[in-house]
């Protein structure tokens, strides 16, 4: 409580300094009409130590603020910061699209590159971070949005929005066009083959490709690709203390992508372990080589099959069943 | 004499036809009793009751029909669910699997077989599973062949990813409906073939079980219109399929619609849509096919590719509009949530929160098929190979429901049949191949039929499966070549007599032992699974002591049985809606919500009184007349599916619809975490679901060890341990506090406020009390009087 005080004491300093130093403190209604002629330019405003004291810091407001803190140029390492600003992009343009005159939120960015001693004021040394400056009273805790447990989704920041201002922004994400065009463009490429071939329509008619497909289909649902495609679980797993990379995940409700694509691999060998064993008999040549494709098809049925037992077993505690390998 | 008799047994034991049928007859009817037998584990090891929660519901319901008739059920109006809505229970069941156990329970009393409709119900199930193999045999003897059958009806008889919904006890939907399923496929596979409007119709009759059976009707309904159109597309259109779509098609919608639950919906959903679609797109096909005798070639292909066009974007264009204009629904969220798997999360709270319809891992692929999951990959290959009419249908049938099974492990159950009908056919193809007697070959067929091994009786009918179609295919050849066309594309036998140069004796021996050594495996896999993992009836808990010996906690119908005897007829039980059929069922009592999960508001409303403090709480029970309270905690015997780790689900559904009051943030802890721990929030530890599990909880010990208040389940000590109820007091908790139960309290008395504090204060209220001192002797005002009494006259 004291430091706040403290704070506000030092803030009220500053403001009074600042206006002895001679620029012009701006009145509200003037502050309000600068903020909105940059809203109509663009949804996000850029701060920069003045505009930052001028709208943010200073006194008289009947506006808030949500202000995201990052760090946006390629020299800074920041992988999240160029999504989330995007994130947040959206949720201010969607703003600007609801309500233009609503006159009691605006969005601002700071941009490390550009106002590092805002990011020092602010004893910030993370980025990004996402503040909402209340119009009225201090910040509170719950003023910053948790990026760790909301995400950095644009719902998840109107939600926020909500929560903090009562100002409802439905997110209006601009149309993704990438899987449109993508698919339209394998349907092009798909039909531009089929008429560049039309003469030689055989390769619809044969079944070993269609046959591969189907399998193809059937052994990703099998091996939970699904799963993965819903969860997004790691590709491996690396304990952070020994430094030890596991491939297979040991619990059986959870799995990681390198598994799937083990347990893929081994289906598939199995399948054509069946399937060899059958051309072995319904070939027509040598029967010696016949009869070790016979075996080599056996093998290849009886071996993987027990591979794909044991990792079953790893992960299936207290299993009791196995073929040939433990 | 003797010779002649000796003639006479010979010609009995060459008679090829007499053993298959024989041989195909015991096969099918062991299937059936081992599918029967393995599916009694919980029985033999409890008591013949009905399991987990959704069987409640289908026995209530089905004890009302039995009880007061079928129409009586009908127009059933349920006043003890969802208090104080009701739920008229006639028009939103699938009344198919109480009339079935009905009219099993009809027949044997008419027979003079004094049974309760309990054990038809508990026993239903595995029953239905022993027609399934025999519907799976037939429609993969359509397929494929004979001995292809017999080894699907084996498999489907026992694989887990079936057994999972049919152990005895489950008296579910899902029991009946896949021997429906199946058995349409089959009279479906059957009318393509014939192309007969007999099979069509009886396609549109198992169509009609199916619907009135379960809401997976969907499935064939989309399912068998997909086959047409992929038909169609490659160009295998005939007039059979034409007889057989359309005859199933208007007779199967008509039929649905009889169905009250399903009512208008075949008209009105986009579910089906698809097969009106195709039924439209069949027609123009065909009219075309008939102009095409009256039209040049040039000009037909002109009006082929306008038409179908035309038929297509009118046909799409329509059904956009109607779906716009409101005449057509547009897709239930259950059903969309399967094509954008995200949907469900984000706008169906209730739908994610069940742990079966989250997606399946490779895992419990493999524990429900084991190596059958590793084989039907094969089978599917070779009837792509060897692909014809029906088997398009089988393939599109493996890729749709690996799909469907991806997205949802309930689907599983989907999966299973076709699993087992295509490693049926792989395993089949691959004996047919092997176990083949080279040196017999030679030698007339009919001198080998005595040296029959008998190990393996899979193996052993398709021994003879093979021998036979050497048997009959050459001559069938000559005479009908089109005919039979299972037998003569898979067969391949009767080629292969002519090829000299085998691969000996020794390779087809090892294989085959091998391959009966994974089969092996595959059913001790199954016996492992179906008594480890799917025969717990759940409202029977059992746990094993250290000399391993069984301890069964009775719980649930402790409490439910405390419900039924000692709380008011009319008393209304809060609690979540899992619990919800179990009450109604054996406790006999009004519950607010339940598994029908019709209701969201109601059930965030419900969610709503767990999550807030005692006193917001209050007001929502005495608004919805609640009398008791029931809650589930696990902590004292660590039973993990309590309600304190479902809680998180409660306020997010809560969360949903009283977004304002209830927050999801508020119960965490300052890191984020969810936890009952010391470093719980404060709306956590005032909850009122927290109160009511941990009650009184902080004074008991669980271990010797462990300090006071350490809760099993979670593994730490709670993070309150002086519980205060004010408006909810303790009637009874269970031997292992497995189900706590509490009364709500009348509203307290009218506060008294002091003279001094009053805000308005009266001349009367000030005289009314007299000084001390002065007081004089009361007089009651009004007293009553006692009257004597008279015996009263009874007339008769």
């Amino acid at each position: 409580m004291a430091a706040m005080r403290t704070t506000t004491v030092l803030l009220l300093l500053a403001v009074f300094i600042h206006d002895v130093g001679g620029q012009k403190a701006l009145s509200l209604d003037e502050k309000v009409r600068n903020l909105q002629e940059s809203l109509y330019k663009k949804p996000v405003m850029n701060l920069n130590m003045d505009r930052w004291k001028t709208y943010v810091r200073t006194a008289p407001r009947n506006y808030s603020m949500i202000v995201m803190f990052t760090a946006l140029s390629a020299g800074v390492n920041c992988p999240i910061c160029r999504p989330a600003y995007d994130e947040f992009h959206i949720v201010a343009n969607s703003f600007r699209y609801a309500y233009p005159e609503l006159k009691s939120l605006y969005f601002a960015l700071v941009d490390y590159e550009e106002a590092s001693n805002i990011f020092q004021q602010m004893n910030l040394n993370t980025a990004p971070v996402l503040y909402h400056f209340p119009a009225k009273g201090g910040r509170k805790k719950s003023d910053q949005m948790d990026f760790q447990r909301h995400g950095i989704d644009a719902e998840a920041i109107a939600k926020f929005v909500q929560d903090r201002t009562d100002v409802q922004v439905r997110v209006l994400r601009p149309p993704n066009y990438a899987a449109p065009a993508v698919v339209i463009l394998l349907a092009m490429l798909v039909l531009g083959l089929l008429y560049m071939r039309r003469n030689n329509l055989e390769f619809l008619y044969n079944r070993t490709s269609w046959g591969l497909i189907c399998l193809c289909i059937v052994f990703a649902f099998m091996s939970g690709q699904m799963w993965n495609h819903i969860r997004g679980p790691p590709f491996v797993m690396t304990n952070p203390k020994t430094r030890e990379t596991t491939f297979v995940h040991s619990s059986s409700q959870f799995q990681l992508v390198s598994e799937t694509y083990l347990v893929a691999v081994l289906y598939a060998a199995v399948t054509a372990g069946v399937i060899l064993m059958n051309d072995a008999v319904d070939g027509k040549g040598d029967p010696s080589k016949r009869r070790i494709m016979a075996f080599v098809g056996l093998g290849m049925v009886v071996i993987f099959f027990s591979l794909l037992l044991s990792v079953f077993r790893s992960k299936y505690q207290g299993y009791p069943y196995s073929f040939l390998f433990h | 004499m003797a010779g002649g008799e000796g003639s006479e047994v010979n010609k009995l034991l060459n008679n090829t036809a007499a053993w298959t049928s024989l041989l195909t007859f015991v096969i099918l009817a062991l299937a059936w009793f081992v599918g029967f037998a393995s599916r009694l584990f919980a029985i033999i090891r409890f008591e013949s009751i009905i399991h987990e929660f959704d069987p409640w519901f289908n026995y209530r319901a089905t004890h009302h029909m039995v009880e007061n008739g079928f129409y009586n059920f009908l127009n059933w109006f349920d006043e003890r669910a969802w208090y104080p809505l009701g739920r008229i229970v006639g028009g939103t069941v699938y009344p198919g699997l109480m009339v079935t156990s009905g009219a099993i329970h009809y027949v044997l009393s008419l027979l003079n077989i004094p049974i309760h409709i309990r054990d038809v119900c508990v026993f239903l199930a595995p029953m239905f599973s022993g027609l399934t193999a025999i519907s799976t045999y037939f429609l993969t003897r359509e397929l494929w062949s004979p001995g292809a059958g017999l080894f699907a009806a084996c498999f489907i008889a026992i694989t887990p990813g079936y057994t999972s919904r049919s152990v005895a006890g489950s008296y579910d939907n899902e029991g009946i409906a896949i021997f429906a399923l199946q058995f349409t496929y089959y009279l479906w596979v059957k009318s393509v073939k014939t192309g007969s409007i007999f099979w069509a119709t009886l396609t549109a009759l198992s169509y009609f079980y199916m619907v009135s059976a379960w809401g997976g009707y969907v499935f064939i309904i989309n399912l068998i219109p997909l086959h047409v159109l992929v038909l169609l597309i490659i160009g295998r259109f005939n007039y059979k399929i034409y007889v057989a779509y359309t005859t199933f098609y208007v007779l199967g919608q008509v039929m649905a619609m009889q169905i009250p639950f399903v009512g208008f919906q075949p008209v009105k959903t986009s579910e089906h849509m698809a097969a009106a679609g195709v039924f439209g797109l069949l027609h123009a096909y065909a009219f075309l096919k008939y102009l095409q005798s009256f039209l040049s070639r040039k000009e037909f292909r002109y009006l082929f590719f306008a038409t179908i066009i035309i038929a297509v974007g009118v046909g799409f264009v329509g059904i956009v509009v109607l779906t716009y204009a409101g005449y057509i629904a547009p897709w239930s969220g259950r059903f969309y949530s399967l094509w954008d798997t995200g949907y469900a999360k984000i706008h169906i709270p209730i739908i994610a929160s069940v742990s079966e319809h989250q997606p399946t891992t490779w895992v419990s692929f493999f524990f429900d098929l084991h190596i059958m999951a590793a084989v039907f990959p094969a089978g599917l290959w070779y009837c792509v190979k060897n692909v014809n009419d029906e088997r398009v249908f089988i393939i599109l049938y493996a890729v749709t429901a690996v799909y469907f099974a991806g997205v949802m492990v309930r689907l599983m159950l989907t999966l299973a049949p076709v699993v087992c009908v295509l490693s049926g056919i792989a395993f089949s193809y691959t004996y047919e191949r092997y176990l083949y007697d080279e040196g017999e070959a030679k030698e007339t067929p009919t001198a080998v039929e005595g040296k029959r091994s008998k190990k393996d009786e899979d193996s052993a009918t398709d021994d003879q499966d093979a021998r036979n179609r050497q048997l009959y295919d050459k001559p069938g050849k000559a005479k009908k070549p089109v005919k039979g066309s299972g037998g003569t594309t898979s067969g391949g036998a009767g080629g292969r007599a002519d090829d000299e140069e085998g691969i000996g004796m020794n390779v087809r021996s090892i294989v085959s032992v091998a391959l009966v050594l994974t089969l092996l495996m595959f059913v001790v896999h199954c016996t492992y699974v179906t008594s480890n993992a799917y025969s717990h009836p759940s409202i029977v808990l059992q746990s094993q002591t250290n000399d391993g010996s069984r301890v069964i906690m009775d719980d649930f119908r402790e409490a439910y049985y405390w419900l039924r005897r000692n709380t008011h007829d009319q008393a209304r039980v809060m609690s979540w809606w899992d619990y919800g059929y179990q009450i109604a069922g054996m406790g006999n009592r009004t519950t607010l919500v339940d598994n029908n999960t019709w209701n969201n508001s109601h059930i965030a409303l419900v969610g709503k009184a767990m999550s807030s403090n005692e006193s917001a709480a209050y007001e929502i029970m005495r608004d919805l007349d609640v009398d008791y309270v029931l809650a589930i905690f696990g902590g004292v015997i660590g039973y993990s599916g309590d309600d304190i780790n479902k809680f998180l689900w409660m306020v997010r559904i809560a969360e949903g619809e009283h977004p304002s009051e209830i927050r999801e943030g508020n119960y965490f802890t300052e890191s984020g975490e969810y936890s009952v721990g010391p470093g719980a929030s404060d709306i956590m530890l005032n909850c009122v679901m927290y109160k009511l599990c941990y009650y009184r909880f902080g004074e008991t010990k669980v271990g010797y060890q462990q300090p006071a208040g350490f809760d099993r389940t979670r593994g730490y000590v709670i993070g309150k341990k002086d519980v205060e109820l004010e408006h909810l007091e303790e009637a009874y908790t269970t031997e292992n506090w497995l189900v706590r139960i509490y009364k709500v309290k009348e509203p307290a008395n009218r506060p008294k406020i002091k003279y001094t504090e009053r805000k308005i204060r009266t001349k009367r209220a000030k005289s009314s009390y007299p000084k001390k001192g002065k007081a004089k002797k009361g007089v009651i005002k009004m007293k009553p009087v006692v009257v004597k009494g008279k015996k009263p006259v009874i007339k008769r």
